[in-house]
């Protein structure tokens, strides 16, 4: 039985419908009901529906043995797993935005600025590791372009997909972080003990990603 | 502010009866281990100077409790067993004028060590550590004997589905040298290849513009597990001598473990790295288990560490958490409560003579035996055998 961490929304849909077209069947996964374990015997899978920033942590304790999540959420919690598939989808950026005013060079006159985010251990090595700079980080846990309108911050650190959010908020692109998409992880022991089951797993998933 | 005489520490809690039974029977059964196998146990303070852990690679200073002494010298708590065990070895006077090579030091622990593990998590921030350090021997010979105790640990200590994973961190730094990687991109690929993470592989390879070859090779490494097959495989792949000795040493290792009958149990996994700590500078190993999502085992060879403290001192060596060993078991369904006491014993006012006979006679037996306090009646005694599961209650009236 291979026990299955999956992150609540689009990304659970998106990673139910690679396992099936890889060969797994999934239709306890797509029970709509609320339940948080998703059984099938038959099937030897077993899926449990965490908060996207807990997939890492059931999969590094060995609760789950195999985990769907993005690459953000990774770099953020920095747990120690294996990182085995990258699955191509769920592409988006990390960027540093903030408002027009502050691009092409002109937020790097700001010291040590204020940021907003909801990723303060990424922020911070980003700041501290690569730019060389201190900075204040303030967290936050959803509508973080607010911050820097209202005065709460100089710039944020987040996600951007297409940038409407930001562009109609008079903010933009500053710098990019770190590229972003879903990512296959394994716990270390189970891809040890269970290595028979996950292994051939990881190769069908793979090969699904090949042929997208 | 909780009112916190109530409660234990964050990150710290209880051993309750019957889980500490089994805990300290297990210890005892490890120490006769370690002793058949000519190893010498020692205590070392609970509070080291905290300059013993303060070298690159040893730990990440946040994880010691730390704390400072009436002079204000910073101290810690005991964070591992063999770097206290490193620093005591290059104290021996006698290897001064003696070659360690020649009667290499034979030591080993079972201690609690202390570790900031990670805020509000449920990894515990103490834990029981048995191990050996063999210390002054670069033989293979060393390695096979300490891998051997470890899987013998294991499985003394109830854990029937062992799998030990053995590596070499050698093997990797020879394949660095051939394809020219620096400090920077060696650090990254490591990192990535203990991550089984391909695609930071792929991309720093194409980055840095390497052969197709090395480019197949870096990428196999996390892929590469099996035993003797492997081992061929990939010395059909490296041309660095420093990666070939490597690959030698795993096939000498292996090929003594399989004589030695311990071969179902060990797997050879390309992959490993050091990981967090990187003093290791050999072979290197992980042990395995159902229910616990940690290796329960962790051990190698660190041929550069007492040089840190003064002494030039080849050594390997391993530890086994006893606290992962136990999650394990009771999540593998090992009973672990606690047997009922054998007698209960009462008596009358003016009969406590015979009571107390009676009672050691019976310890003389080896039976646990309560004498009742408080004036415990015929019916009390007997209530509360029932209760407790006591197979005898006795009543002098």
């Amino acid at each position: 039985m291979l026990t299955i961490a999956l992150s609540k929304g689009r990304l659970a849909n998106k990673a139910i419908e690679l396992l099936e077209n890889a060969g797994y069947d999934c239709t306890a996964a797509k029970d709509e009901s609320r339940k948080l374990i998703l059984e099938d015997e038959k099937a030897g899978l077993r899926f449990i529906m965490a908060k996207p920033a807990d997939v890492p942590t059931y999969v590094e304790y060995g609760a789950a043995d195999i985990g769907f999540v993005g690459k953000d959420t990774l770099l953020e919690e920095g747990r120690d797993l294996y990182e085995v598939v990258d699955l191509k989808y769920g592409k988006c950026r990390l960027c540093v935005a903030g408002p027009v005013s502050l691009k092409d060079g002109r937020l790097d006159l700001i010291p040590n600025k204020r940021i907003g985010t909801k990723y303060p251990n990424i922020t911070r090595a980003y700041f501290e590791g690569v730019k060389k700079e201190s900075v204040e980080i303030i967290k936050l846990n959803g509508s973080i372009e607010l911050a820097p309108l209202i005065g709460l911050a100089d710039c944020i650190v987040d996600i951007v997909e297409s940038g409407r959010t930001l562009k109609e908020n008079g903010l933009d692109v500053i710098e990019t972080v770190a590229d972003i998409s879903a990512r296959v992880v394994v716990n270390r022991v189970s891809m040890k003990m269970k290595s028979d089951e996950i292994r051939p797993m990881i190769e069908k998933i793979k090969e699904q990603v090949a042929l997208e | 502010m909780i009112d916190a005489k109530f409660y234990t520490a964050d990150g710290f809690t209880d051993t309750l009866p019957g889980i500490c039974a089994f805990k300290k029977k297990t210890e005892g059964d490890l120490r006769e281990l370690f002793r058949l196998y000519g190893y010498k146990e020692i205590e070392t303070p609970g509070i080291e100077y905290l300059d013993i852990y303060s070298r690159p690679g040893f730990v990440k200073e946040e994880n010691l409790y730390k704390m400072t002494d009436q002079k204000g010298r910073l101290l810690t708590l005991r964070y591992d067993g063999t770097i206290p065990a490193a620093r005591y070895a290059a104290g021996v006077k006698e290897f001064d004028s003696f070659d360690p090579k020649l009667a290499p030091l034979r030591l080993c622990y079972i201690e609690n060590m202390y570790r900031f593990a990670e805020s509000g998590g449920g990894k515990q921030s103490e834990f029981t550590q048995a191990g050996v350090e063999l210390m002054g021997s670069a033989d293979f010979d060393a390695d096979v004997e300490v891998i051997e105790i470890a899987i013998r640990s294991a499985l003394s200590a109830g854990i029937r589905d062992l799998q030990i994973s053995i590596g070499q961190v050698r093997l990797f730094e020879g394949i660095a040298n051939e394809a020219g990687l620096d400090e920077k991109n060696r650090n990254i690929i490591r990192e990535a290849i203990s991550r089984r993470d391909t695609v930071t592989i792929e991309k720093t390879c194409d980055m840095l513009g390497l052969s197709d070859d090395m480019k197949q090779l870096l990428l196999m490494l996390p892929d590469a597990s099996g035993t003797f097959d492997v081992i061929e495989d990939l010395k059909g792949r490296v041309s660095d001598p420093q990666s070939a000795r490597a690959l030698d040493n795993l096939k000498h290792i292996l090929t003594a473990l399989e004589e030695d009958g311990f071969i179902k149990y060990v797997s050879v996994d390309a992959g490993l790295t050091g990981g967090s700590v990187d003093y290791y500078t050999g072979v290197i190993f992980k042990g395995f288990t159902y229910g616990v999502g940690f290796p329960i085992i962790s051990g190698g060879r660190y041929d550069n560490t007492v040089a840190v403290f003064g002494k030039e001192m080849e050594c390997v060596g391993f530890s086994l958490s006893l606290t992962l060993v136990l999650t394990a078991l009771m999540r593998q369904g090992v009973s672990m409560e606690e047997k009922p006491v054998d007698a209960i014993i009462g008596f009358e006012l003016g009969q406590r003579g015979k009571a107390y006979a009676e009672a050691e006679r019976l310890r003389s037996e080896g039976l646990s035996v309560i004498l009742a306090t408080d004036g415990m009646s015929k019916a009390d005694i007997e209530a509360y055998a029932k209760s407790n599961g006591v197979g005898r209650a006795v009543y002098f009236g």
